[in-house]
């Protein structure tokens, strides 16, 4: 099933660790030479601006090619002929992802990643072209068939390739899928937690055997993202505010549900957070653990509007207080442990990635968030000072 | 062969000791684990949502609450701030400085940013400078370089080029929203200062490490500056040909200093502008679809190839 060898991918994360260790100082340079002989690995990768570049051109050659050739036959006007070569193209460009796995061996290149996106896209349209072109009236079937076939066909290059973004593409195929089964807003949202918590049940058991070898890491990430379907499936502030109405009309409103359900749905994203950071750290799961806390801080910002209580422009102060308190606090706790560990938990950086990862936090966000300082006040009237807004990034003001 | 078969493979043959054996098989089975990055997120998220909520309640409460306590309490926050840090910090060194401890560079941010808020209020309130809000833009730029260079933050150096681009006139979270050609004529000099600002920084050995965010700040400001001039509709090739330039030394120094972030930039800046000089009249569907696959194909071969360079070379 899978398009790479255990052998190579477990070479992969070994490389990986190697060149961390070295970073963090636990090797010598020296020593890594020597022990990267003795990990052959026959995959191709490539740095991660470089792989975004060739994921941008595959898609931009490849979708361009397809509408050439749509052009040049500009003659075909018949809807099943247009359906039936969207699918075709959609196939070969399937072939073009397992051509550049198979054929030049390439791993998270960018290349067959753009090449595996856009067949999909294809196939979704294809298939959406190919019910509309026989009769109009099978628009009802196509709102399930389409999202049907781009779940299956986003989980089985997930399964193929381990692309883990097609495994989020599948979740958001998948939570389509109820809205052709029943009208009830209610329902709709039980069968998408349904089939989050089915997965959640799957992935927690097959996870168990792999929790020393290189698919840990990648189920990490897809039991994350479960959890996080989880809870914005029961969370009916968050997946029916305003916000996303204007993508999606057939929201409800939160005022259409059942009073039953309503008040379950928020015992549960209560309860939510704290069985997510009993199992992160059961299983000692920083993916899990960190998102632990986005669902925490969501319950936090969500439980007023779940209660029909309004916001006060205190309310963040409070919330950051709590956040940074509790960040102070977890760190000192920790840190007057035995070696500064306690429970098997540490706030020592432990590898160079996290190091990396602060770097580009640390340059990016304050540039790309605005700047109360670069914003001019108005002359005017005394008392015309505007603040930042609760969600406004702490930091924005108008004048 | 599984990472524990290897690592126990590497102790028997001597290359790695008894007690790397044991460090990095632990650190394998993630034992400790590090909580480091989700608590560094965790303050940062807080300091925001603290910083958001003081400027929400002075908007809202400024008239009740009166100037005399609204200052009161921006600069009660900002001294307690400062103080915390100075007396935390260890001494200064042009060398990189690790934090000493995990909350003071969040501290120092959330001091920052009630600087702004106070000013902000101060200017919008009393009018001190009559409105020349640059004064008070190039005070806080210094103020942050400062304080960025003391206590090796680059939070704070974020924000003071960010502070920076303010006083030229622009702001870089909103630009390019407009493509007025003033606009750009500051973008290009407030490039070009902040990469001979970081140049000079790093020759003097002051904080060495900071020179790769003033070069990504001024290379991407540079190249997105030139780049709206090429869209232009008049002397756009004299534009494209500094573009071609820019691009050009964005690729030379991304290959020789094997920088991968500034071949990108190379190609993505220089296929944009290449594909607006050359379809700018262009009309017929096949042309620019042909376009598209051709010199799509071709950067895709190229890139290729500088991959394949950098992977022979690592």
């Amino acid at each position: 099933m899978r398009a790479y060898t255990a052998t190579d991918e477990e070479a992969l994360r070994i490389l990986s660790l190697l060149h961390d260790w070295v970073n963090q100082g636990f090797l010598s340079e020296a020593q890594r030479q020597t022990m990267e002989q003795d990990t052959p690995c026959e995959l191709r990768r490539t740095n991660g601006f470089l792989r975004l570049v060739l994921f941008v051109f595959t898609l931009i050659s490849a979708a361009a090619a397809t509408g050439l050739f749509f052009v040049i036959a500009s003659p075909v006007r018949d809807g099943l002929i247009v359906a039936t070569l969207l699918l075709i193209f959609a196939a070969i460009c399937y072939a073009g992802t397992e051509f550049a796995v198979s054929g030049f061996h390439l791993y998270r290149y960018g290349i067959e990643e753009g090449l595996a996106i856009l067949s999909i896209t294809l196939l979704c349209v294809g298939a959406q072209a190919t019910l509309l072109a026989n009769d109009s009236s099978t628009q009802d079937i196509a709102e399930f068939l389409v999202p049907a076939a781009g779940a299956i066909a986003s989980y089985l290059l997930y399964r193929r390739f381990g692309f883990q973004y097609l495994f989020l593409a599948a979740m958001i195929f998948a939570a389509a899928i109820p809205q052709y089964w029943t009208a009830s807003h209610t329902g709709q949202h039980l069968f998408v937690a349904g089939f989050y918590t089915a997965g959640l049940l799957i992935v927690t058991r097959i996870r168990r055997s792999h929790r020393l070898d290189y698919l840990d890491g990648e189920y990490s990430v897809v039991e994350t993202l479960l959890w996080l379907g989880l809870y914005l499936s029961l969370n009916l502030q968050l997946s029916s505010v305003s916000l996303l109405a204007q993508w999606n009309p057939n929201l409800a409103n939160p005022t259409e549900f059942s009073k039953l359900f309503y008040w379950i749905t928020f015992v549960l994203i209560w309860l939510l957070p704290a069985i997510v950071f009993w199992r992160a750290l059961t299983i000692k799961d920083r993916n899990i653990i960190g998102l632990g806390l986005v669902v925490a801080i969501l319950t936090l910002a969500t439980n007023k509007p779940y209660l029909g209580w309004p916001h006060h422009p205190w309310d963040p102060i409070l919330l950051g207080l709590l956040l940074t308190g509790v960040a102070a606090a977890i760190r000192r706790w920790l840190a007057n442990g035995p070696n500064g560990i306690r429970l098997g938990f540490t706030a020592e950086r432990l590898s160079a990635h996290d190091k990396q990862w602060m770097g580009a936090i640390s340059t990016a966000l304050p540039i790309a968030l605005p700047n109360p300082a670069t914003l001019a006040p108005a002359a005017g009237p005394e008392h015309e000072f505007g603040g930042g807004s609760p969600d406004g990034g702490g930091a924005s003001s108008t004048f | 062969m599984t990472l524990f078969s290897q690592l126990d493979r590497w102790k028997e043959q001597g290359t790695i000791t008894p007690e790397q054996h044991v460090l990095l098989s632990a650190l394998s089975r993630d034992e400790p684990c590090s909580v480091f990055l989700p608590l560094n997120i965790l303050l940062y998220a807080g300091v925001l949502a603290f910083v958001g909520g003081l400027g929400w309640t002075v908007q809202a409460y400024a008239a009740q609450l009166g100037d005399v306590i609204v200052l009161a309490a921006l600069s009660a926050i900002l001294a307690a701030s400062l103080w915390y840090c100075f007396s935390r910090a260890s001494s200064w060194s042009t060398a990189e400085t690790p934090s000493p401890n995990l909350v003071l560079d969040y501290v120092l941010y959330l001091g920052c940013l009630t600087w702004t808020l106070e000013l902000a209020y101060l200017e919008s309130q009393f009018h001190l400078l009559s409105g020349q809000w640059d004064i008070y833009l190039l005070a806080t730029t210094c103020f942050f370089f400062a304080l960025a260079y003391r206590f090796d933050n680059r939070f704070v150096l974020s924000l003071a080029l960010s502070s920076l681009a303010g006083w030229f006139g622009i702001t870089i979270s909103r630009w390019p929203g407009t493509q007025e050609a003033a606009y750009r004529q500051y973008a290009i000099l407030y490039g070009l200062v902040v990469a001979v600002a970081g140049i000079a920084l790093r020759r003097l050995s002051i904080k060495p490490h900071f020179f790769g965010t003033f070069l990504n700040v001024a290379a991407n400001v540079l190249l997105a500056a030139v780049l709206s001039g090429v869209f232009g509709r008049e002397g756009y090739l004299l534009w494209f040909l500094l573009l071609l330039a820019g691009c050009g030394a964005s690729l030379a120094y991304g290959l020789a200093r094997k920088q991968f972030a500034f071949v990108a930039y190379a190609a993505v800046y220089g296929y944009i502008g290449l594909s607006s000089v050359l379809l700018r009249d262009m009309n017929d569907g096949t042309t620019i679809l042909t376009y598209f696959v051709v010199t799509g194909i071709a950067m895709l071969v190229t890139l290729i190839l500088i991959a394949r360079r950098f992977r022979r070379e690592a």
